[in-house]
């Protein structure tokens, strides 16, 4: 019987019904894994109105959006102008590395606003390093926060986890462990006021 | 005692269907171990119990724990209360929970002890590398298995640990992001995280028993290291299991739950070690505690992490620096096994575990400048130790081991 039986197609089989089982092995995990994604309602409460007029000024609130926290700032004139004068302390000062979510409105002026309107500031308010919530640091030089920020400090957020430093457009101050500025969300608004985040 | 059950007609009849006998005779009353093992050698069997402890308690935890993030009246969620009802009004709740929290701790006690003194005695060593590569494992294992208990009670430090730890895998090249949403089961740590968190904290046990049985598979396979580093031959330089070794192993048992049930009676706690301070705050999702820590057993990975200004090289250290236990049998090339005969890797392996214990307390304190360059040099000094082992034998000069025990 063995040696009338040929071999190579005996293997061929072998390697057939082998690889076709492996096939539908990795097929039928698919559901499975898949099952682990964020589910539809979750999908669907992915989108978050807010009314900027709400926020005093010189202000800063949090919400919720997906269940993430989101930042909405509101920028006095003067908090505006602690913007300006210290690029060359930015990772990425004109926020060039993530650009798809505020492609649609970002111009040349407003990149160091890194917001549609300069004074009502709105991004995901999880530090890029590993997710804390940073503190809000608005006023410039170490007065009222003492050592925790540089001498030259332009005012911003501070990650107390492991010390990332943000300006007050939230672009990450070089020598920070974290990688990018705060990440922006696409959002536009429906009123004069009205924002739909998401 | 054994001898007497063995006799019996019943033990006859269950024999004869199961070769019970032969069993029991090749893994303990005829299992030849040498007889020169040290009280390192208790841990293995202690990490066992310890197993046994978590599971039993486990099982009974989860007929009272719910794992939803939903609020309650109260102001709270569900899980969180659910464990604070556990503490206080189920009967003898508070034992098991005590129990179960300091069981996790004392887990990595053990392990710990039992890792180090097969780095110190060489046990890693030829044959027994597969043992070492399954021990290796289990460890990644119980780490898993700890972070994911660590979520359950809802309080801060379990979400915010949860957080920082989903965060690493989104620094990931390319497949990051779907990873961290395959952990979370949306887009931040929240109810869905909890569930799928509860059932993988239930699963991994599960999957831990079924690998620790092919560690002492393999164990009873290649036979025990000694602190000789030496093969044993002959039979009057070892002893059967049962009774020497069970005995010896009863003893350790008994030390180690006196130790055991003075910290769960005593000390849950262990002045926020076991149990940190922040984590009877319930979560709250826009709210970072000041200071985030992950629990004692994780902090020198925890450290190896942050001693990297770059997030995805830190993740990389991280896991570089667990993945390289699983080279180690082949990164040591010396031929003499136990530290005890190698003058320089002695010194080497016990500034390791200095080390290690340095990486740990630099985790678990609030970063500053100092610590943060301690930890650097910590995590060089980790590294360093593994990746000098191969060139170790060139310049080592080992001391002549004994002919026998
Ligand atoms: S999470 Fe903000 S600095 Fe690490």
């Amino acid at each position: 019987m063995t040696d009338q039986a040929d071999q190579s197609r005996r293997n061929f089989l072998y390697i057939a019904a082998g690889g076709l089982g492996a096939v539908a092995a990795g097929a039928a995990a698919v559901p499975f894994i898949g099952s682990m994604f964020p589910a539809a309602d979750t999908l669907a409460a992915a989108k978050t109105e807010f009314d900027v007029a709400t926020v005093e000024e010189g202000q800063l609130v949090v919400i919720q959006w997906q269940g993430k926290p989101v930042f909405v700032s509101n920028r006095t004139p003067e908090l505006l102008a602690q913007l300006d004068g210290h690029d060359d302390m930015l990772k990425d000062p004109n926020s060039e590395a993530i650009e798809e979510v505020s492609a649609e409105w970002m111009t040349a002026e407003n990149r160091k606003y890194r917001s549609i309107k300069p004074e009502y500031f709105i991004a995901v308010a999880s530090c890029t390093h590993l997710g804390c919530i940073p503190l809000y640091k608005p006023s410039a030089g170490r007065k009222e926060w003492g050592t925790a920020v540089p001498e030259d400090w332009p005012g911003g957020w501070h990650c107390p986890c492991h010390g990332s430093l943000y300006d007050l457009s939230a672009r990450v101050i070089n020598g920070s462990p974290a990688p990018h500025n705060l990440h922006l969300m696409p959002y536009k608004y429906t009123s004069d006021t009205k924002v739909v985040i998401g | 005692m054994l001898d007497t059950i063995m006799q019996t007609k019943l033990f006859a009849w269950v024999d004869r269907r199961t070769g019970a006998a032969d069993i029991i005779k090749s893994q303990l009353t005829e299992y030849p171990v040498p007889k020169n093992l040290n009280y390192m050698w208790n841990f293995g069997s202690l990490a066992l119990l310890v197993l046994v402890l978590q599971i039993v308690t486990g099982i009974f935890l989860a007929m009272y724990y719910k794992p939803s993030a939903a609020l309650t009246y109260g102001g709270y969620t569900v899980a969180f209360d659910s464990v604070e009802r556990i503490m206080r009004d189920v009967n003898f709740g508070w034992l098991i929970r005590y129990m179960h929290a300091v069981g996790a701790s004392a887990f990595f006690v053990v392990v710990y002890m039992h890792i180090g003194r097969g780095l110190y005695y060489g046990s890693y060593k030829e044959p027994r590398e597969l043992l070492w590569i399954i021990g290796v494992v289990i460890l990644l294992i119980m780490q898993g298995s700890a972070f994911f208990g660590y979520l359950l009670p809802w309080g801060q430090m379990s979400f915010w640990g949860a957080t920082v730890i989903t965060e690493l895998f989104g620094a990931l090249p390319i497949i990051g992001e779907y990873l961290q949403q395959l952990l979370r089961g949306g887009f931040a740590v929240g109810d869905p995280t909890l569930n799928r968190f509860f059932s993988l904290h239930y699963l991994f046990p599960l999957l831990l028993a079924a690998i620790v049985g092919g560690h002492v598979h393999a164990l009873h396979v290649v036979h025990s290291n000694n602190p000789e580093g030496i093969d044993v031959h002959s039979d009057d330089q070892k002893i059967n299991f049962h009774p020497y070794y069970t005995i010896k192993d009863a003893f350790g048992v008994g030390v180690f739950l006196t130790i055991y049930c003075y910290v769960v009676f005593f000390n849950p706690q262990m002045a926020g070690y076991f149990i940190e301070v922040d984590n009877y705050v319930p979560a709250n999702n826009l709210q970072t505690p000041a200071h985030i820590a992950p629990v004692w057993y994780l902090t020198p990975w925890y450290t190896i992490l942050r001693s990297f200004e770059s997030k995805l090289l830190g993740v990389i250290a991280m896991g570089g620096s667990l993945a390289i236990l699983f080279v180690l049998p082949f990164l040591d090339r010396s031929k003499v096994r136990s530290g005890r005969y190698r003058p320089m890797f002695r010194l080497m392996v016990v500034m390791f575990f200095v080390d290690v214990i340095v990486l740990g307390y630099c985790g678990h304190s609030a970063p500053s400048e100092t610590l943060k360059l301690v930890g650097q040099i910590a995590t060089a000094y980790y590294f360093a130790f593994f990746l000098l082992l191969p060139f170790l034998p060139m310049v080592e000069k080992t001391k002549p081991e004994p002919e026998g025990i």
